[in-house]
């Protein structure tokens, strides 16, 4: 069984990746950022000091305070547990949305790039058609057309993010199929399912994971667009981009509501950017 | 040197130049924009602005709602009220040079009656027969006395058109309408501009202020705002009521308000279907109107600059019913309401447009209702889903925002008679039906308010309806623009509006 063993030295250990990501600053800068994410969305109503949806119509839109370290919104609700408890939604709407796409475009990746022929074709060109489209629009399209809220939010961006993996997949798998491994594998009688599953899926799997970092940044992005347009989490519950939306009518007035869900938006993006990029170039560091 | 210094001349020529073309403009910017530019066929409120600069009407409103001369110089009733003879003004002529004429009037009116798709059909379907005494005399002659009459020719059912040109342009009038208003048609860009040039022939063209006038298309009123502090507009429609401070604090800027005609409701669906709980029981609906503080409503959405009511009329109308006054929040009493109706925690989904204004007010009534026990749910559409949805009457509760008449008739009766055309919630009164009815022949106005007081009293009670507020109108302007005033139609009359000095 050779050939397997030449498998997996092909992707490095998990051991050695954390070693080269530690290595590289930028990576581990935007884990940090992540993970803080991840904790704020994951222990809100712990870190929150207020609930996210309760108005108190005595102190609408107030400068930062004591009592409201980021100030007060329109409807007189803390902007501080409101941008704790939008977390939740950005990361479960980047998280959900990159599954969906993962779980829809590697199989068809794997599937158009190893038999190839009339169903590559088929899958290749729908590809072409869906990034023909410019992603936030398709984005767009697929929320107004499913309706607003933060689950028709999710599948929309998963759907369009979809594409981008399926020619990642299809590229890589073009490139191993012909590989010795297979063909031994493929000589020695195995059948195309036991090969993708057990030779051609652990090589692609690395560069999925790359870019599963980079499209929740998209994802997060996105969210906050339609969020902002109104097509994604629907009121009272707290979302960056829809706070963004109200605030935008009181930047003068009430700045502090704008930036401060800005700010989360900014940093959480650029946290899975370094990653990604980090990540990328700690799987392509040569031996 | 000296090319230096020829420059900054030429320079400062061209800017002298600039600035008297630019001063020659007046630049509106506009929330939406208009609809059809055929007074038969327009339904915009934005369309009713450009409309006053663009077409007259027989008779206007001013600031006190009373009727006064435009076309029509002179008019009064028969003895029994079915006959309304109006004198028209002499020297006017439209845009085209057709001169206007009782001839003209009746071809109007009976344009807006006929035209296939003519939204004028209801409001003027009690004038049977339009008659030409002379060329500057009309009678229109009506089955029944009809006391909206006036106030339905304030707008655009009084609105002429050239007869000519109408008939030449078939369909496409809408494209390059011609009135006899103190500006004439010269361009129109689909959401981008509507541009205006002064018509000189004009009855009163010593009250026009500039060579052009251009509607801009802005839908954000922050961006408005910006673009007037910048000088980029001279007048900006709908300031947003949180921004009224930086209006009034800006020495380059004007503020003029008024409150208006308009109400803001939360229309409830009377079918068993669409409204369930809230259709079947009384008190449910009483249980919510007690559950809501509309004056917090008002200060928190509104800066308080707006008027918390709980009719459908504006306390600025004669008829708006003093009898009965808005009550106060009583949550205790909304949650003995609700155990009373034996429904637990009532479950309601309340539809709107999804604007920032409607958007707050509907969290706002979620919040308030939430502490009285009913489980909101909300549900933001996109515009024209949003109407889509609420021209079928497929909705429970809807935020509705109706722009409001200076007669009480279009009001009431559109909303709330059993076959009014506004009627989607299926209500149906017999008893308010006679009253809106009587009250509409009645001309006395006494006895007319009387009716209306009747009718306030069965809406309240019934509550087909939980009316929230009354906005007001705020327009901010350049300060050197002069001469603007702001009725409550919230309609932005350009006609004496100058440039300063």
């Amino acid at each position: 069984m050779s050939t397997v063993a030449e498998t997996a030295q092909k992707s490095p250990s998990t051991r050695s990746l954390a070693a080269r990501l530690i290595r590289q600053r930028s990576a581990l800068i935007g884990l940090v950022i992540v993970l803080f994410f991840v904790f704020l969305a994951l222990f809100a109503p712990l870190i929150a000091p207020y609930d996210p949806v309760a108005s108190d119509w005595l102190t609408v839109r107030q400068p930062p305070s004591a009592a409201h370290w980021m100030g007060t919104d329109d409807l007189g609700r803390d902007v501080l547990s409101r941008v704790i408890y939008g977390s939740q939604a950005s990361l479960l709407a980047g998280t959900i949305a990159v599954s969906i796409a993962i779980l829809a475009g590697l199989p068809l990746g794997l599937i158009a790039g190893y038999f190839g022929g009339w169903i590559d074709t088929v899958i290749s060109r729908c590809t072409d058609a869906l990034l023909a489209c410019p992603f936030l629009v398709l984005a767009i399209a697929l929320a107004a057309f499913l309706g607003a809220s933060l689950q028709n939010a999710m599948i929309a961006i998963g759907i369009s993010a979809m594409p981008i993996f399926i020619r990642l997949v299809r590229g890589q798998v073009l490139s191993i199929k012909n590989e010795d491994f297979v063909t031994a594998a493929r000589g020695q009688g195995m059948r195309d399912g036991p090969i993708i599953v057990s030779h051609i899926l652990p090589n692609v799997v690395t560069p999925v994971v790359v870019q599963a970092t980079i499209t929740m940044a998209v994802a997060i992005l996105a969210e906050a667009s339609l969020a902002f347009l109104g097509l994604g989490q629907k009121p009272p519950a707290a979302s960056w981009g829809s706070m963004l939306d109200v605030a935008r009518q009181f930047m003068t007035n009430a700045p502090w509501m704008s930036i401060w869900p800005g700010l989360a938006i900014v940093t959480i993006v650029l946290g899975f950017n370094l990653l990604g990029d980090g990540l990328n170039d700690a799987l392509n560091e040569k031996d | 040197m000296r090319i230096g210094r020829r420059l900054s001349v030429a320079a400062a020529v061209m800017l002298a130049a600039m600035s008297s073309v630019s001063a020659a403009t007046l630049k509106v910017g506009m929330q939406d924009d208009p609809d059809a530019l055929d007074p038969a066929l327009g339904g915009t409120y934005a369309g009713r602005i450009v409309f006053d600069a663009l077409c007259d009407k027989l008779v206007d409103i001013d600031a006190n709602l009373k009727i006064v001369p435009q076309l029509a110089t002179e008019w009064s009733w028969n003895d029994d009220n079915t006959e309304l003879t109006l004198k028209l003004r002499e020297g006017v002529v439209f845009h085209d040079g057709t001169p206007f004429d009782a001839n003209a009037v009746k071809a109007n009116i009976e344009r807006m009656q006929t035209l296939g798709e003519s939204k004028r059909k209801s409001q003027l379907s009690p004038i049977k027969t339009v008659e030409v005494v002379d060329d500057f005399t009309v009678i229109f002659k009506l089955d029944a006395p009809f006391a909206p009459l006036l106030s339905v020719l304030s707008d655009r059912a009084g609105m002429m058109v050239s007869p000519d040109a109408a008939k030449a342009a078939g369909d496409n009038f809408a494209a390059a309408p011609v009135c006899s208003g103190p500006y004439r048609f010269a361009e129109r860009k689909a959401r981008d501009l509507i541009a205006l040039d002064r018509f000189a022939d004009y009855w009163n063209a010593d009250e026009i202020g500039y060579d052009r006038i251009e509607y801009l298309i802005l839908p954000d009123s922050t961006v408005r705002l910006s673009r007037l502090q910048a000088g980029d507009l001279d007048v900006a429609e709908r300031v947003a009521p949180t921004d009224i401070q930086a209006v009034e604090d800006n020495a380059d800027l004007a503020l003029y308000s008024s409150a208006g005609l308009g109400v803001s409701h939360l229309f409830i669906n009377q079918s068993e279907e669409k409204g369930e709980d809230l259709a079947a029981s009384k008190e449910l609906r009483q249980a919510l109107e007690l559950s809501l503080d509309r004056t917090a409503i008002n200060q928190v959405a509104f800066n308080g600059a707006f008027t918390a009511d709980n009719q459908m009329l504006t306390p600025l109308s004669s008829y708006h019913s003093k009898a009965y006054p808005m009550p106060e929040r009583d949550v205790e009493k909304a949650k003995e309401l609700i155990a009373e109706s034996g429904v637990e925690s009532p479950a309601i989904e309340i539809t709107y447009e999804n604007s920032l204004t409607d958007g707050r007010v509907a969290q706002i009534i979620q919040a308030m209702a939430g502490e009285a026990g009913f489980k909101v749910e909300l549900l933001p559409l996109e515009t024209s889903s949003a109407i889509e949805r609420y021209l079928a009457g497929n909705f429970q509760l809807y935020i509705g925002n109706w722009s409001g008449r200076a007669d009480p008739d279009p009001t009431l009766n559109t909303f709330f008679s059993t076959e009014g055309s506004q009627n989607l919630v299926g209500y149906e009164s017999s008893e308010l039906d006679s009253v809106l009815n009587e009250a509409r022949s009645e001309v006395d106005e006494t006895e007319r308010a009387a009716l209306y007081e009747k009718a306030a009293g069965i809406l309240l009670e019934d509550l087909p309806t939980i009316p929230l507020y009354h906005p007001s109108w705020f327009y901010g302007a350049r300060a050197d623009v002069d001469g603007i005033s702001i009725y409550p139609d919230g309609i932005l009359r350009v006609t004496g509006v100058m440039p300063k000095n």
